[in-house]
């Protein structure tokens, strides 16, 4: 080839990659938000359909079942934000591991263990900061413990969690039945002395709960540390590419390790401050405590695994579960059909979500 | 030779991958029945791409394909495996942790539904007999050495009846002994009548198996040769020969004192097995040492342990008299050693922006005491790649995967070289560049060793090798086969050394 013709060559190719930069410069600019947006506005609008259509079948009038839901789920503030709480925290330890690229579907029983250690040293101290951090260090070493398994051990962390999950279920009810229980009260166990009680805040839109407080300080303090120090960012980096962590010289164990201890933390406290600001005491079938780690997992997916997302997404869910209760009360629909519409709405929304996640997951896996 | 029957014939194959890469032109391919058949080339030469479609997992863009005279579509290898094509990949698709019977059910139950594991067993065992081939049917995978996982595959392609086998560089994953056995079973295969595609880049085992030959030189057929009629310089001169693009201006320079010594280096790979048997080097100021090699002979173990991130099994590494053989590689890069891999896909997180890439190996000099990261330092960092480089993007904040291959390229060098480090190992610079990004890479790279840094230039590419090194050195599964000066290589030689052959067993 002559000089000439390469040089001709070369001028076409930057010109080509010139133009192609223009575009791209607009389309990068705007297309994350505008996806964003647009998909969310369509999941809801498709979730909310699909609901109102299984609700007219069932006849009901969905227009007045979607009133109530709203009017009623978002109508008493101070109720909302203490409900989310605990949901607050569960899905911060879903999320947490799952930047960094472990599953963690031990959220359920790391706030059992944090809410009873929680409920253990408060009551015996009578000091709730001690209650606190009880539950941290309980609901930490627990996803801790998970995650060596996984590292030292080869055993798979969900299905450990999973069993964990019902282990600790069926000791908290043996401990809180045989040994911890209320002499006065059946069915309920010790209770949080009054001293030891989390207050409320007086604010413009009624009383808040320093629970709440304490859980989006929580929330706010895994934004900075996923997103401002060494440690979140060996966290994100391990969970989307373990190669390039290795390569920048990182331990990926290490942030196996790391993310598992944050997670579980974070579900500990949740459970303590459910326990020490809010309710006092466990009842003995567990229905104080049962179900929030897996409600925590839709929870972070609609979140989009965002600490500051996760608080939004947690009033959101509260809202519609507060909301449902009364749907039911007052339209006489069965419970069944509430948390079918719940479940509709969540899973639309998280749905485009989690299908990216799971493609990132996939490919990550082949790459290995 | 020209009354055989035709087993495969490929005709005016044309492949235009998406991306605008042109992979295959007009390439015709013709196998005999019954003859070992090689095809050989350097890497990115089109080798698999054209036995991937002959396996109808790639579609051409154009181009016929006839098997036994019989012109046939395939919309998946489904078809291709009904048409009597079986494929070996380099890497198995076994069931590591069940039987070898198990298996071999698994795979054959997807094309007669209605067999018992008793038929399956039946059946391979009659085949095992016929061929003098034996495999252990009730092991577990994972317990069996990789040779015979090897025959296990081959056995399961059989099985399904295959009559064309394709072996996709066979023995990249076999010990000298167990290759020796591999060429027994096949040639016993081509007794039976089995015709048989082998892919390679082996010059010595071309030589040693196949009966005829088949070149591929970036997309083109060089040409099909009877094995026997040729020499294995003629085939390396086919394999390597190319016209140069362009000629980069290199500034004669007198290299300095070493400042990078590896003694006696050993390294296993991923699987455990030796991918670089004592390699031994030395790295001195304003030099660049080419490391030429086809893929997979060591390269990128030697590369990530120098860089800190694979284990040393034996061996030293000094960094300016300093011994860093058991030093982290956080640690060594802080000591001014630089490493750009030979993969985008590891020196890059695609989901994060080029801020948070630039930190990636910038970590130490944007940390604070309290382990907090400076953004906006880090941010000032980024603009430097970006300035410096000439990396075209919209802003420092896009992410990464929005960046074209040129400029994620340079992002990868860029953040290496604003750190200023003494000893930089750069694998693959140029791979999948255009030409324009590629001119700029090399010129990088040699003002570079103009300002008096250390270079290992770790590359399958020839002319990039030819082009820059100060001096040369060819590595052959896990040795280094020559160090020298660029005038006592011809592409010739290289392509030899490369192949394996040392000058004293050319034939």
């Amino acid at each position: 080839m002559s000089p000439r013709k390469i040089k001709y060559r070369l001028a076409l190719v930057t010109m080509k990659t010139r133009i192609a930069f223009v575009i791209e410069k607009i389309r990068i600019k705007y297309i994350d938000y505008l996806t964003a947006a647009l998909e969310i506005i369509l999941s809801a609008t498709v979730g909310f359909l699909i609901a109102a259509i299984l609700l007219y079948f069932m006849g009901y009038n969905p227009y007045e079942v979607f009133g109530v839901l709203f009017r009623y789920g978002y109508g008493n503030i101070s109720y909302l934000l203490s409900k989310s709480v605990p949901y607050i925290m569960t899905a911060m330890a879903f999320s947490i591991p799952l930047i960094a690229g472990v599953f963690n579907i031990g959220g359920e029983s790391q706030l059992y263990v944090g809410a009873f250690t929680a409920l253990l040293v408060s009551y015996y101290t009578a000091n709730p900061v001690l209650g606190l951090l009880a539950g941290i260090i309980a609901g930490g070493g627990l996803g801790l413990f998970i995650s060596i398994l996984r590292l030292y051990r080869n055993i798979n962390e969900v299905i450990a969690a999973i069993m964990i999950n019902w282990t600790m279920y069926f000791l908290l009810v043996y401990l809180l039945t045989g040994i911890f229980h209320d002499p006065k009260i059946s069915h309920q166990s010790i209770q949080v002395p009054e001293s030891a009680w989390l207050g409320e805040l007086l604010s413009p839109w009624g009383r808040i709960k320093i629970s709440f407080i304490l859980a989006v300080i929580g929330a706010i303090v895994m934004y900075y540390i996923l997103y401002y120090t060494n440690l979140g960012y060996l966290l994100r980096v391990s969970g989307l590419s373990p190669l390039s962590a290795r390569y920048a010289g990182y331990n990926p164990n290490k942030a196996v390790l790391c993310s598992m201890l944050l997670g579980g933390a974070m579900a500990g406290l949740g459970g303590a401050l459910l326990i020490i600001g809010d309710v006092h005491s466990i009842d003995t079938t567990m229905s104080t405590l049962y179900g929030f780690g897996f409600t925590g997992i839709g929870i972070g997916l609609l979140g989009r695994n965002h600490p500051i997302g996760i608080i939004f997404a947690a009033i959101f869910f509260s809202g519609l579960l507060i909301g449902g209760q009364w749907v039911e009360l007052k339209t006489g629909a069965p419970p069944q059909l509430t948390d079918t519409i719940i479940g509709i709405i969540v899973i639309a929304l998280a749905i485009p979500y989690a299908y990216r996640m799971l493609i990132s997951i996939v490919r990550r896996w082949r790459m290995k | 030779m020209g009354n055989r029957e035709i087993a495969i014939e490929m005709k005016g194959i044309h492949k235009i991958y998406p991306d605008g890469v042109i992979a295959l032109r007009d390439v015709d391919f013709v196998v005999y029945k019954g003859e070992i058949h090689g095809l050989l080339g350097e890497n990115g030469a089109g080798k698999t791409t054209l036995m991937r479609i002959l396996y109808g997992e790639i579609k051409p863009t154009r181009g016929i394909i006839k098997i036994f005279g019989k012109k046939v579509k395939f919309h998946g290898p489904w078809d291709a495996i009904r048409h009597g094509i079986g494929m070996v990949y380099q890497q198995f698709t076994l069931v590591p942790t069940f039987t070898v019977e198990e298996n071999l059910y698994l795979s054959y139950v997807s094309i007669e539904p209605k067999a018992t594991v008793k038929d399956v067993r039946e059946k391979a065992m009659k085949l095992m007999d016929e061929l003098g081939f034996k495999v252990p049917l009730n092991a577990v995978v994972e317990t069996l050495p990789v040779g015979i996982q090897q025959r296990v595959e081959i056995i399961k392609t059989l099985l399904r009846n295959a009559r064309v086998l394709i072996l996709d560089e066979p023995t990249s994953v076999l010990t000298p002994i167990e290759t020796k056995e591999l060429f027994n079973a096949l040639r016993k295969l081509k007794e039976a009548g089995i015709t048989i595609i082998f892919i390679t880049h082996k010059l010595r085992e071309v030589k040693e198996i196949t009966d005829r030959v088949t070149v591929l030189r970036r997309g083109r057929r060089v040409g099909t040769v009877a094995t026997d009629e040729v020499t294995q310089k003629d085939l390396a001169r086919m394999m390597v020969e190319r016209e140069v693009v362009f000629k980069i201006v290199r500034k004669p320079k007198e290299p300095g004192q070493p400042v990078f010594v590896v003694k006696d280096l050993w390294v296993r790979d991923d699987r455990g097995l030796m991918a670089v048997k004592g390699v031994s080097f030395e790295l001195r100021k304003g030099e660049i040492l080419g490391l030429a090699g086809v893929q997979g002979n060591g390269q990128r173990e030697l590369a990530e342990a120098l860089a800190g991130i694979r284990f040393i099994d034996k061996g030293e590494i000094y960094l300016y008299g300093e011994d860093i053989t058991r030093l982290t590689a956080s640690k060594r890069y802080s000591l001014g050693l630089a490493y750009v891999p030979d993969s985008r896909r590891i020196g890059l997180v695609y989901d994060m922006n080029i801020v948070e890439n630039t930190v990636l190996t910038n970590m130490y000099r944007v940390i604070t005491r309290t382990r907090r990261i400076k953004w906006g330092l880090a941010s000032k960092y980024a603009k430097e790649v970006i300035d410096k480089l000439e990396v075209i993007a919209p802003g420092i904040t896009s992410p990464i995967k929005y960046l074209s291959g040129g400029n994620q390229q340079k992002v990868m060098v860029g953040r290496e070289i604003i750190r200023e480090p003494t000893v930089f190992i750069v694998a693959e610079p140029t791979q999948g560049l255009d030409v324009g990004a590629t001119e700029f890479i090399r010129k990088t790279l040699l003002s570079l060793r103009d300002q008096d840094k250390a270079i290992l230039l770790i590359s399958t590419d020839l002319d990039e090798i030819m082009q820059l090194s100060d001096r040369i050195a060819v590595i052959f599964e896990g040795k280094i086969m020559a160090m020298g000066k660029p005038e006592e290589f011809t592409l010739e030689r290289l392509g030899l050394l490369m192949g394996g052959v040392i000058e004293s067993q050319e034939d």
